[in-house]
C-alpha cells in the first residue's frame, strides 16, 4: 500500500508539469466539422479545379493568377463566411479576378464542395430571397451584380462591379459549367 | 485514514503532522518507529518535489509570455471625457450620407468634443472587401470622406486612415472608393503592408498579444466607422466587430471563439467616437456579400461613444434581437456599454 501511494505521489509532479505546460500553450478549440463523406484526393482534385480556369471562358480572361484556399486559408478570403462552407465538407476554393472581353472587372469563385450534395446544400443556404432563377440554366440564380450556380461538386459565385461586367457573367458561367461535365 | 490501528505515514495526514503522530504511538517498536521516520522523510521529500515541480511548471508556463508582454506597448484608452448634459447617441436619417454625418456630429456637440487641435487621429472604416459601395460590404466612401473633413476641420495634427483588409488591400482600398475619398479630404492612407504593424500587448481573455496597425499605437484619438451588415458566424458585423481590422496575421485563429475575440479587441482599442454607417446594409451572405439582392437602402447614420449601444441599435436594423448577438451580450458583461440604447440620452434626426 505504501509503495503504491509513494508511486502515485511520485507520479503527480511530472503529470502536473505536463498539464500546466499544456494549459499554458493549449491551442483554442477548432471549429466543429461534422463527420462527412470522404473527400476527393487532394492533388488530382486541385489539378481539376485549376483546369476549369484554362482555355475559353466566354471571352473573359484571368487578370493575375488563380488563388487556391484550403480550410485555414478560406478565413483569409471570406472571413466569417468560411464556417458554413467548412461545415458542408468544403474541400478547396479557386478564386480569380477576371476581366470581361471589354475590360470590365469581375470575380470568379469556384468552391470544390467534394460531393454534389454539399454543393446543393450551400447553394440552397446562400440563395438570396430576391434572387431570380435563370432561364435555360438549371440550379442557377442571378441577382444584380451576381450570378451563382452549382454543377456536380462545384459551387460557383460570380460577382460583377458594373453593368458591363454584369452582362458578361452568364457567358462566363456557361463556359465554366461546360468544363465541369 | 486507515480504519484499523494508528494512522500510517502515507494515510491522508498532513505531512507536517506525521512525525509527531508516530512519536506518540507507544505500541510501535523502535525499528518500526525508525522506518516511519524514514517514510516520513520520503513523504516530505516527495511533497517538496511536488511543490517545487508545480512552481517550476508555473514558471515555465508564464515566464516567456510575461517577459514578452512586459516589453510590448499597450494601446492607450482613447475615450474622451463626456461634458455634463451632452448627448450620448445621435441617429440621423436622410438620403445624403455626408449630411447625416454632419447632423449626428453636431448633435453630439461637434467634432471638437472628440478631437483637439494638434492631436493625431486614426480613422478606421471597414475596407475589408473587394466590393463597390453599392454592394455594402465596406463603409460608404461618402461617410468616410465627411468624417475625415470634420476631423481635419477640428484641427487634427495628423489624420491616418487604415484597415487590415481581408481581400487584397490594393483592390479593396480602390474598389471601395474609400482611399480616393479619404485622400481628397486630407487623410494619410495607410495600407496594411507588413511594415505597418507593431506587436502590442492585447491582455485579453483569449488574445494576449497581437500585431496591430501602427496608427493605433501612436494615435491620440481613434474614430471607428463600421458598416452594418449580416455576418455568417457572429450574426452581425458592426462597431465591435470592426476591430478585427486592426490586426494582422491569419484570421482563422480569431474565429474559434469569435464573440470573446471581438470583445478582447474592443476592450483593447476603446475608441474616442464611433460613427456607424447604415446607408446601405447587407442583410444576407455577409460579410462578403456581392449580390445587390442582399442589400437594403437604409439612409441612416448613428454615432456615439458606446459601441455596445450602437451595435444594439444596428442589430435592430438587421432584424436581430440584440440579446441574441453574443458579442453584444459579452460587451455588456465586459463593461464596454449598454445594449439599452434607448436608456441613453439619444437624439433622432430626420426621416
Amino acid at each position: 500500500m505504501r509503495i503504491f501511494i509513494f508511486v502515485v505521489l511520485a507520479f503527480i509532479p511530472p503529470a502536473f508539469i505536463g498539464w500546466m505546460i499544456q494549459q499554458g500553450h493549449r491551442a483554442p478549440a477548432q471549429v466543429a466539422v461534422a463527420a462527412g463523406k470522404p473527400r476527393a484526393s487532394g492533388a488530382e482534385a486541385d489539378k481539376t479545379l485549376l483546369e476549369l480556369f484554362q482555355g475559353e471562358l466566354g471571352g473573359a480572361k484571368i487578370k493575375d493568377k488563380v488563388g487556391l484556399y484550403d480550410e485555414k486559408g478560406l478565413f483569409d478570403y471570406i472571413d466569417g463566411a468560411a464556417p458554413i462552407f467548412i461545415q458542408r465538407h468544403y474541400r478547396k476554393l479557386a478564386a480569380a479576378e477576371m476581366a470581361s472581353a471589354d475590360g470590365a472587372d469581375m470575380v470568379c469563385d469556384v468552391y470544390d464542395m467534394a460531393e454534389p450534395a454539399n454543393a446543393e446544400s450551400i447553394f440552397n443556404a446562400e440563395k438570396s430571397a430576391t434572387a431570380k432563377p435563370v432561364t435555360d440554366f438549371p440550379d442557377a440564380i442571378s441577382g444584380p451584380m451576381s450570378f451563382v450556380f452549382r454543377s456536380g461538386r462545384y459551387y460557383v459565385k460570380l460577382t460583377a462591379f458594373d453593368a458591363k461586367a454584369e452582362a458578361a457573367l452568364p457567358g462566363l458561367a456557361k463556359a465554366l459549367k461546360g468544363k465541369m461535365k | 485514514m486507515s480504519s484499523n490501528g494508528p494512522p500510517g505515514p502515507y494515510d491522508q495526514v498532513p505531512a507536517a503532522q506525521i512525525p509527531k503522530a508516530t512519536q506518540t504511538t507507544s505500541a510501535q517498536s523502535a525499528d518500526t518507529a525508525g522506518m516511519d521516520r524514514r517514510a516520513a522523510l520520503r513523504v516530505g521529500a516527495t511533497a517538496a518535489m511536488a511543490l517545487g515541480s508545480v512552481g517550476l511548471a508555473l514558471a515555465l508556463r508564464d515566464r516567456g509570455s510575461e517577459k514578452k508582454t512586459r516589453a510590448l506597448p499597450t494601446i492607450k484608452d482613447h475615450r474622451a471625457e463626456k461634458p455634463a448634459g451632452a448627448t450620448d447617441m445621435a441617429i440621423a436619417r436622410g438620403p445624403d450620407p455626408a449630411a447625416n454625418v454632419r447632423k449626428v456630429i453636431e448633435a453630439l456637440g461637434g467634432m471638437g468634443r472628440f478631437v483637439r487641435r494638434g492631436e493625431r487621429v486614426v480613422i478606421k472604416p471597414n475596407i475589408g472587401w473587394n466590393r463597390t459601395p453599392e454592394q455594402a460590404a465596406n463603409t460608404n466612401p461618402d461617410v468616410v470622406g465627411e468624417v475625415v473633413r470634420l476631423v481635419v476641420a477640428a484641427g487634427a495634427g495628423k489624420v491616418w486612415l487604415t484597415d487590415a483588409s481581408v481581400n487584397t488591400a490594393e483592390q479593396c482600398f480602390a474598389r471601395s472608393g474609400i482611399e480616393k475619398a479619404a485622400k481628397a479630404a486630407g487623410a494619410t492612407v495607410i495600407r496594411p503592408d507588413a511594415s505597418a504593424f507593431r506587436e502590442v500587448n492585447v491582455s485579453g481573455k483569449l488574445l494576449r498579444t497581437g500585431d496591430v496597425l501602427f496608427p493605433f499605437v501612436e494615435a491620440d484619438r481613434v474614430i471607428n466607422i463600421p458598416i452594418v451588415k449580416q455576418h455568417g458566424l457572429s450574426l452581425a458585423s458592426m462597431s465591435l466587430k470592426n476591430w478585427y481590422g486592426v490586426l494582422g496575421g491569419q484570421r482563422v485563429k480569431l474565429h474559434q471563439n469569435i464573440h470573446l475575440s471581438i470583445i478582447d479587441l474592443a476592450a483593447m482599442v476603446k475608441p474616442t467616437l464611433t460613427i456607424m454607417d447604415a446607408t446601405r446594409i447587407l442583410l444576407a451572405n455577409g460579410p462578403t456579400g456581392g449580390s445587390l439582392a442582399d442589400v437594403k437602402q437604409m439612409d441612416t447614420i448613428a454615432a456615439g461613444s458606446d459601441e455596445v449601444a450602437l451595435d444594439a441599435f444596428g442589430a435592430t436594423l438587421l432584424g436581430l434581437n440584440p440579446n441574441d448577438v453574443g458579442f453584444i451580450v459579452e460587451g455588456m458583461k465586459a463593461g464596454l456599454g449598454t445594449p439599452q440604447w434607448q436608456s441613453l440620452k439619444t437624439v433622432e434626426l430626420g426621416g
